[in-house]
């Protein structure tokens, strides 16, 4: 089948440049920054169209995406990092191109900046070593070391908003543990697999470890060695094969900001905005989704997210697993691989997110190697929601099976 | 006896607030047309987008917004565990990081959010003060 036409779909209304190129240092006796020459090619080319930054819903760059947005104070609904060499630029054009064709934004900024003469002599490929993030200048003396040591201040908050306690989140480790009970390849599965696996009780999980307090070792996802892959094809090709089809009815992404300084709301995460973007894609809505595959890096995480999907009212998204909606034979199955709290986590744990979901649509959760009697769910709509960084971007899917 | 924790790498673009934070002053950038304070420091205001900035002297005065207690950590810090994290809302606007000082990190549960905080310095080497804040007497 002919590819669908994106001839004409797109146009490049403006383009600028920094304000001083070439050997800056030398001109201006001060070394530029890659950021800096970013935002005076931004500011210049907002300036030369008219167009306000705050107009700009997607943003395409060569690595540089998340930390452009969040200082120009963006909440991209399109966010592209590509960085493949210097063609990488075309490259975002392309992609900007089909996202507008889509319908997903209407204004996409391209955007480079490369200190390659003020910060000479650090190896290949343009100048870089030496240059920091404001960001990360203004965090690093404070002693937070890797996932846990931030997200524990979402919890904390949490906690002081709605009343909540550690107690509470601690029920989405015990039900996602019985999750992984029925999945042979979950690390946690039982005694088999590790000495710390099988069932766990709350107790269990506010007796732990403290890592960061109010998180426990059980309120934190795994680390684990694990890959993944999907396929995706176009309909025709996607009907002609012997595996089921499992549709992407929806998708959305957003950020809330990349450094969790930037963090407006400590109770939110952009997966509001990206949800809601799937849920009108799909033209179906919280209450149309029958299981939920939710990013559990930690047990507020997924708490969270939740209540942002709609699944739960705002403060109460613990309740779907303390009430057993979110559990095995529940009303509303939740991470049924097992999560990234007791079945694998290596790092990046979306991929793992789709696996799960492409099995459970596809009716393939059970097959004594992935899942055991009791896994496979009869759901036809699930939500997919990816979250990255320190509950800083996000991706939601809107997954529906065939037999819908 | 020695600063042994990480030192904050120096910025391109943060010379006034260095300099500021040597003579015991919390330095904020602050953006001329829409007025507002920002934090961390930008090229361009992120609220209006315009690129007029100026640093002004801040009150060093704030509140608690959110708190964590660190139990693993690693190099000077690793020492000091278990400790408090923060981040602060500056009467200001805006919000800043920090390890809180004045408080007993084995007693999370009496730590307030909203409580009242101070900041002070506390030099790392001959060019680099670092900010931290203080739960005051009140």
């Amino acid at each position: 089948m002919a590819a669908p036409n994106l001839s004409n779909a797109a146009a490049i209304v403006g383009a600028a440049e920094a304000d001083v190129i070439g050997y800056r240092e030398d001109l201006t006796g001060d070394k530029a920054t890659s950021l800096q020459l970013h935002i005076e090619a931004i500011k210049n080319v907002s300036a030369q169209t008219g167009i306000p930054i705050s107009d700009i819903d997607g943003i395409f760059s060569a690595g540089w995406s998340g930390e452009l947005a969040e200082h120009l104070g963006l909440k991209p609904r399109y966010l592209d990092t590509t960085s493949v060499g210097g063609c990488s630029f075309q490259i975002h054009v392309h992609h900007a191109l089909a996202a507008i064709h889509a319908g997903i934004i209407d204004i996409a900024l391209v955007s480079h900046g490369e200190a390659g003469w003020s910060y000479r002599g650090g190896g290949g490929g343009g100048g870089g070593r030496g240059q920091v993030s404001p960001g990360a200048e203004m965090t690093a003396a404070y002693g937070a070391f890797g996932a846990p040591s931030q997200y524990a201040h979402a919890m904390v908050r949490h906690c002081h908003r709605f009343g909540t306690s550690a107690e509470d989140f601690a029920h989405i480790a015990v039900v996602t543990r019985q999750w992984a009970q029925l999945n042979p390849r979950a690390v946690m599965c039982g005694k088999k697999q590790s000495p710390f696996g099988g069932p766990i009780t709350v107790q269990d999980v506010l007796d732990a470890r403290l890592i960061a307090w109010p998180l426990t070792l059980y309120h934190c996802c795994l680390v684990t060695d694990h890959g993944g892959a999907v396929l995706v094809a176009r309909p025709e090709i996607a009907r002609s094969l012997r595996t089921n089809p499992v549709w992407v009815s929806g998708a959305g992404e957003s950020m809330g900001h990349q450094n969790m300084l930037e963090m407006e709301d400590f109770t939110a995460t952009s997966a509001s905005r990206s949800a809601a973007t799937a849920y009108k894609m799909a033209g179906l809505g919280p209450d149309d989704m029958e299981m939920a595959m939710i990013y559990d890096s930690f047990t507020i995480t997924a708490g969270i997210t939740a209540e942002m999907l709609g699944l739960a009212p705002r403060g109460q998204g613990y309740t779907l697993w303390k009430n057993g909606d979110a559990a095995p034979g529940g009303r509303l199955p939740i991470n049924t691989n097992g999560g990234g709290l007791s079945f694998n986590h290596s790092g990046m744990y979306g991929m793992q997110l789709l696996v799960e979901a492409y099995r459970q649509l596809s009716r393939s959760a059970e097959d004594g190697v992935n899942g055991v009697e009791g896994k496979q769910t009869s759901a036809t709509a699930c939500v997919v929601n990816g979250t990255g960084g320190t509950l800083s971007t996000t991706g939601t899917l809107v997954l529906t099976s065939d037999d819908r | 006896m020695a600063y042994n924790k990480p030192v904050p790498p120096r910025g391109q673009h943060t010379k006034p607030f260095w300099d500021g934070a040597k003579e015991g002053k919390l330095m904020l950038p602050r953006c001329r047309d829409c007025n507002r304070v920002h934090w961390y420091p930008r090229l361009i205001c992120p609220f209006c987008h315009s690129t007029d900035l100026e640093w002004i002297e801040g009150s060093g005065r704030g509140r608690i917004h959110t708190f964590a207690v660190q139990h693993r950590a690693f190099g000077g810090w690793a020492e000091e565990v278990p400790y408090v994290t923060a981040f602060i809302d500056l009467d200001e606007g805006d919000r800043m990081m920090t390890v809180l000082r004045g408080v007993d990190a084995a007693k999370p549960e009496e730590i307030k959010i909203g409580t009242r905080v101070q900041v002070e310095f506390e030099q790392a080497n001959d060019d680099t003060f670092i900010p931290f804040w203080r739960v005051g007497e009140e």
